[in-house]
């Protein structure tokens, strides 16, 4: 294949727009007689709402409505199930909750809505929500996951037994037999706690109405413009070409915004329509906190045999994951966590065991990792610990496992996320590990350079750590691509884009196909007026799913461009190049034509076509994988850390990345670093922190810390490729990749730094107080 | 959330506990008070306002005291609700006589908060409540040193 636009570092298309503030938000939108909306949320996390009082609300000069769930009446029911149904593993206990758009009865978490006012502007309905009176009766809270499933805790559902929102076990091979013939059984228990994807955009949503038309028009912050359209129609009982939704620029998903429905999303269109008036809702970085969707709580207890010199025998895994109060997005994030607690490695016997547990606490849906990074800090820090009890080196112990390049397509014999069979397609695990060793001087390091610093009484140390990702699962998605009169070319597809790179890197796909500038490619995502098909942005999947479908479609073009020109130019298709926007015979320069003379051509205004003809240059392909291709990486970080404050400088940051067939390693390597950013922020920074009534403390920036700027390191980034078998471009996801490993890698780098502290970390996010207490305790245990 | 503390009264016992009893003191004590309504001799309503750092706001709050061995000790009940959030406590007053006529006041309790001071507010609500709970204090042993001169 042509090479000559996949793989270039071409800069993006939507920069320019991006940069000089012409990109489109939800909150650009403002339309004539708009009203604004603001949610009246409990403080509560777990209340039965004794009365309601909006009437002073109401009468609040400037506010058109106020509504509750008693107002709401039939309209007021729960979302759909995201991802349905269950998976049909046996025995699996699945038990769907969903959210509703205001709460009529009892409060499950703090954040839910009870009433909502809607005002001629949001400095007035927000005073308004003043004036709302709620007479709450407060219960005992469900707060902590473990205690959520002891018989005698309160009920987050009371017309469930229990807070058993799901259980499943997973196995491969025996586990129980692996354990028996094991020369050491390593068992450990991990905690992993929440944080929040804090995108810079919070979400928002803004309807119209248009009675005379019958047609609802929706801007909305979503991943998943194309579902919100079909789920839309369906609950207000609309056609689905009467319901347009627009995901414009949107600064930052992260997983959260492919949640649906939230509550706002069923109540906005509802009350525009209702109203018939237009209706704008921006959520406000507090309402960010409560109401958008949070992950990563989970508790495992692990177990782990291996022979004496290394080999991994078998893992048996017990994990309690939280859900918080609802579980609209199934399994998918706790999947992913069994999918990869056996990483990168050849394990031949698996036992895994989840349950899911029902809190008083802010859904959780997956976030950039989505269950992956659990797995991975399991199975890192469990390697970590075996080779310090085999007296093997860490990464040799990681070499005599990592699986084979000639293993592939390796089956586990378990389900992934989207209940495919887990299957890594491809890889060269150890040349990636070879490359990072090579790149980050881990041999010299630990020979010459730690021994020196060591003796300076300075704490660095060294991480290496590998991990793989399950990207690009199904079902599918699809893309139009079109040569326009112009002889530009127009492609649409239904996903939506988060600051991807998605109008370059496809447009870069495309381009090549059809020989045109990288620049004259116009992509157009997540709007349902231009494209009627697709499932969303998740997944580390569009460069795979819709960049194959983008494929698909634009060879379809060029056959087509190929055959009429072929006719024009009276040659053979084979002597026919594509290039610089035109159609050229290979050997004779002067007989060509541009693609804009042949748009017109098979877009005739008068005159006879052949019967069967398809008007115009244009096709549209769709891509859906039977199962996700696997991406595969290492991660290296030497750190400084100041035993006094616990304070960290890091000193190298290296990534290794297999992600097949690069498209734009410019995107790529963009990908990482904030990946690496989420990552370091998971492993020494962020954590929302939960009282015992499940109040959340640090609600707002002042008190969740990010990391900025300037604390993150220079990252390099090197690049292997291994082609997936699975699609035409051998492409692999990395949109989460840089965030997996991360709290991992660092508390390796932790360990290894302050190696006279007989430390073991078992437990993530850190930050510097916590490390401190627990280096301490440590060291005087 | 805990709260704990002590203080020294410039005064003997009973009349100290004739001040925390009065609804009209209490009221010029606490910071911020509003209103202070008796309901019965062990039940009070009121309003205060209170500023935890970005916020300030008026709870309408419930005192209610129970296990009452004057001028010895009791134990608190509060309730508060208002627009940036809610609270609820628990706490137990116990006092003893000092030397020259001082009397010792040992508080003690656990409060659990919700809404904006919990989640914006909770780096400073302990700072916020034991300064109020000082100024209160203070305040209170003012009266008390003028009631005596």
């Amino acid at each position: 294949m042509d090479k000559r636009l996949i793989g270039k570092r071409v800069v993006r298309n939507e920069d320019p727009r991006l940069l000089t503030g012409q990109a489109q938000y939800v909150d650009d939108v403002n339309l004539p007689n708009m009203a604004h909306a603001a949610m009246f949320r409990s403080e509560y996390a777990h209340a039965r709402i004794r009365s309601i009082d909006v009437s002073k609300a109401r009468a609040h000069s400037g506010v058109i409505a106020v509504y509750t769930a008693e107002d709401m009446g039939a309209d007021c029911y729960p979302g759909p199930p995201l991802v349905s149904p269950p998976p049909t593993v046996k025995d699996v206990i699945f038990n769907s909750r969903r959210q509703v758009p205001l709460v009529k009865d009892k409060i499950r978490h703090a954040g839910e809505i009870i009433a909502v006012v809607i005002a001629e502007t949001r400095y007035i309905a927000e005073d308004a929500l003043d004036l709302i009176e709620i007479e709450y009766e407060p219960l005992p809270v469900v707060a902590d996951i473990e205690k959520a499933l002891e018989p005698n805790s309160p009920l987050v559902h009371d017309d469930l037994d229990s807070n058993l929102a799901a259980h499943l076990v997973q196995k491969k091979g025996d586990y129980e037999s692996a354990r028996a013939s094991a020369d050491v059984i390593i068992q450990r228990r991990f905690t992993i706690e929440r944080g929040t994807a804090a995108a810079m955009e919070n979400r928002g949503i803004v309807a119209q109405w248009d009675a005379k038309s019958e047609a609802l028009t929706v801007w909305d912050t979503t991943q998943a413009p194309i579902p919100i359209r079909n789920g839309l129609a369906a609950r207000l009982g609309l056609s689905e070409s009467k319901v347009r939704v627009i995901a414009p620029f949107i600064g930052g998903g992260f997983g959260p915004k492919i949640m649906m429905f939230y509550s706002e999303e069923m109540l906005v269109p509802w009350l525009a329509i209702k109203l018939n008036r237009p209706v704008k809702w921006i959520e406000d970085r507090r309402e960010n906190f409560y109401a958008t969707t949070q992950e990563r709580g989970q508790v495992h207890e692990v177990e782990m045999a291996f022979t004496r010199d290394g080999k991994i025998l078998g893992i048996k895994d017990d994990f309690i994951h939280d859900t918080g109060a609802y579980d609209p997005y199934g399994l998918t994030t706790p999947l992913n966590t069994q999918s990869h607690v056996m990483g990168g490695y050849d394990i031949p016997n698996f036992t895994s065991e989840f349950r899911v547990a029902f809190t008083n606490k802010t859904i959780v849906t997956p976030m950039r990792g989505a269950g992956r990074p659990h797995g991975i800090y399991v199975i890192e820090r469990m390697m970590d610990i075996a080779a310090k009890e085999l007296g093997i080196d860490r990464v040799e112990i990681r070499r005599r496992n990592l699986i084979k390049p000639d293993a592939f397509p390796y089956e586990h014999g378990i389900i992934d996320q989207a209940f495919a069979p887990l299957i890594f397609d491809s890889g060269n695990y150890e040349a990636v590990l070879n490359e990072t060793l090579k790149a980050v001087g881990y041999e010299k390091f630990i020979k010459e350079e730690q021994p020196r610093y060591r003796a300076e009484g300075r704490r660095v140390g060294i991480g290496v750590l590998p991990f793989i990702e399950t990207t690009g699962v199904g079902p599918y998605e699809g893309a139009r691509v079109t040569v326009e009169a112009s002889g530009k070319i127009a492609v649409a597809t239904g996903v939506g884009t988060q600051g991807q790179g998605h109008f370059t890197s496809f447009a870069q796909v495309v381009a090549e196909q059809l020989g045109v500038d990288v620049t004259d490619v116009r992509i157009t995502t997540g709007d349902s007026a231009h494209f009627n098909w697709g499932t969303g942005t998740f997944a580390s999947r569009g460069a795979v799913v819709a960049g194959n479908a983008m494929h698909a479609a634009a060879t379809m073009v060029r056959k087509k461009i190929l055959k009429l020109a072929s006719k024009v130019l009276n040659a053979p298709e084979e002597e026919l190049e594509l290039e610089d926007g035109m159609v050229r015979v290979a050997d004779i320069p002067q007989s060509s034509i541009s693609l804009s003379d042949l748009a017109a051509l098979a877009n005739p205004l008068r005159g006879a076509v052949e019967p069967g003809t398809e008007p115009g240059l244009e096709a549209t392909a769709y891509y859906g994988p039977q199962y996700g291709p696997t991406a595969f990486g290492v991660h290296a970080m030497i750190a400084e850390i100041d035993p006094e404050t616990m304070m960290i400088k890091i000193l190298r940051y290296v990534v290794t990345e297999d992600c097949g067939t690069i498209l734009n390693p410019l995107i790529l390597e963009g990908q990482i670093h904030g990946g690496v950013a989420l990552g370091l922020g998971n492993a020494y920074y962020e954590k929302l922190h939960f009282d015992e009534n499940a109040q959340l403390l640090n609600a707002s920036f002042m008190d969740y810390l990010l990391v900025g700027s300037t604390e993150m390191p220079r990252i390099e980034v090197h690049h292997l490729e291994t082609r997936s078998p699975l699609n035409e471009l051998g492409t692999k996801g990395v949109g989460e990749a840089g965030a997996i490993p991360v709290p991992a890698l660092f508390a390796q780098t932790m360990e290894d730094a302050l190696y006279d502290y007989n430390l073991e970390i078992r437990e993530t996010p850190l930050n510097p107080n916590r490390l401190f207490e627990i280096a301490r305790k440590e060291k005087t245990a | 959330m805990k709260l704990s503390g002590e203080y020294v009264f410039d005064g003997p016992r009973e009349e100290v506990w004739k001040l925390v009893r009065d609804p009209e003191v209490l009221m010029k004590c606490m910071p911020g008070t509003q209103t202070v309504n008796k309901i019965s001799d062990s039940e009070f309503t009121g309003e205060v306002t209170v500023r935890i750092g970005p916020f300030a706001g008026v709870f309408a709050g419930r005192v209610i005291i129970s296990d009452e061995v004057p001028p010895q000790s009791c134990t608190l009940t509060i309730e508060g609700t208002g627009k940036i959030g809610f609270l609820q406590g628990v706490g137990a007053i116990e006092m003893t006589e000092l030397e020259g006529q001082k009397t010792l006041m040992k508080y003690s309790g656990e409060a659990q908060i919700g809404g904006k001071v919990a989640s914006v507010g909770q780096r400073l609500f302990d700072t916020v409540s034991k300064s109020m709970m000082k100024q209160g204090l203070d305040t209170l042993n003012g009266f008390l040193k003028s009631n005596a001169a």
